[in-house]
């Protein structure tokens, strides 16, 4: 699953490209899988997105597999203590976190001297991608809470 | 026959006349089914063709799009005076930290590190990993590229950088005697021998002055579509010759 999601976004997300904004599809698979799973899997799944995402990419190595094992860790972690079996906590979550991983992923690059200025990152990247997540996200969580009773309906 | 027979015909015929009205009728019935029948079957088998050729017509234009492209790639390969090496793409990472293409050709097919991309309508970006089987080309809009840029028409010198929106600079130009103005061509400046000059980068849309800063910058359009290169030419050679007239950027 984490190979497969981190294949269409090299390959199939490009052409879901809105005004240059595209989501990112590893990063959602890693807080849906950890807020279902818990922190562990989150950061074995977010890091080894991250590494495919890292490799594929051509960018910095190692840097969205830091970042995105943190998120998955952090969204595991989560789990027990706030009620996030709701869609109206997973979404807006799934969000912020997507942010708060943004920012993480600048503080990191600006270790090696990432040209690029925070709040254009912000503005252009950070936050589109994070509504476009949110929207992502949001469906995702639509088709798996309506999945089992549409398969118990059609095996009835 | 005699009156008898006459008699026998009177109630026959009619009978009779009956009968080969219900067969006709039966027969009619009969038919009308199996026509039905293999008219439904015959429906069946057209959707199926109608389906096949319309795939095979998509293929068809598909074939003919790529052969466009790759005619106009090969003719581009032949004017220039350089030695190239065509790549398809394979991958593309455009969410704005970094703006990547993948091509299958890699070190096994002699790619250097830093090798430009052009295609026909001028410069993709350079070669920033050579992988066993694959390159990784750093696109034009990258907000870490940075290439050494000219104005064609005024010859004004500039760094042309990527940014994180996608969209690309022409900075670093002298405030004073620059006369740069939307619709100039910018072109590869050839300094430092890593591009060749006169590399179509993009025309500029507008300048923008920071009024008391002591340069300006012009925001360009690229002369190459980035989201729709499928193939590109991976320069492997040198020259100092200007090739800005062997490029059509304006597609």
């Amino acid at each position: 699953m984490t190979f497969g999601s981190g294949l269409a976004q090299w390959s199939v997300v490009p052409s879901l490209s809105v005004a240059g904004v595209t989501p990112d599809l590893p990063l959602i698979l890693t807080v849906l899988l950890a807020l279902r799973r818990g922190p562990e899997t989150g950061c074995v799944v977010g890091f080894v997105a991250g590494l495919l995402q890292d490799t594929a990419g051509g960018g910095l190595l190692g840097i969205q597999a830091l970042t995105k094992a943190l998120a998955g860790f952090g969204m595991g972690l989560l789990v027990g203590r706030l009620w996030v079996a709701s869609p109206l906590i997973q979404v807006p979550g799934l969000v912020l976190l997507t942010v708060a991983e943004g920012l993480v992923r600048y503080c990191l690059l600006q270790l090696f001297h990432f040209p690029a200025s925070l709040g254009e990152l912000i503005v252009r990247v950070i936050l589109p991608q994070a509504l476009y997540n949110g929207f992502l996200g949001a469906a995702c969580v639509l088709v798996t809470a309506v999945a089992p009773a549409w398969r118990k309906r059609v095996w009835s | 026959m005699g009156p008898a027979g006459d008699v026998v015909a009177v109630i026959v015929t009619p009978v009779q006349s009956l009968l080969v009205r219900i067969h006709r009728g039966a027969l009619a019935i009969w038919t009308t089914y199996v026509d039905w029948k293999s008219v439904r079957s015959e429906n069946v088998l057209l959707r199926a063709e109608s389906e096949r050729l319309k795939l095979q017509a998509l293929q068809v234009e598909e074939t003919r799009q790529e052969n466009a492209r790759l005619r106009r790639l090969l003719a581009l390969r032949e004017r220039l005076p350089l030695s190239t090496l065509v790549g398809e793409v394979v991958g593309r990472e455009a969410g704005g930290w970094v703006r990547m293409l993948t091509v299958n050709r890699g070190r096994a097919s002699g790619i250097p590190r830093q090798a430009p991309v052009i295609v026909p309508e001028g410069l993709v970006g350079r070669v920033v990993q050579v992988r066993s089987g694959a390159s990784v080309i750093q696109l034009l809009s990258d907000p870490a590229s940075t290439v050494g840029a000219t104005v064609q028409r005024t010859r004004t010198p500039g760094l042309v950088d990527g940014d994180a929106g996608g969209m690309v600079r022409l900075k670093f130009m002298a405030r004073d005697g620059a006369r740069v103005a939307p619709g100039d061509l910018v072109v590869t400046s050839g300094l430092g021998n890593l591009f060749p000059k006169g590399l179509p980068i993009g025309r500029v849309v507008r300048i923008e002055d920071k009024g008391s800063a002591l340069f300006h910058f012009a925001v360009l359009v690229p002369a190459v579509d980035f989201d729709r290169v499928e193939e590109v030419l991976l320069v492997t050679g040198q020259t100092t010759q200007d090739v800005a007239g062997l490029f059509n950027p304006d597609g």
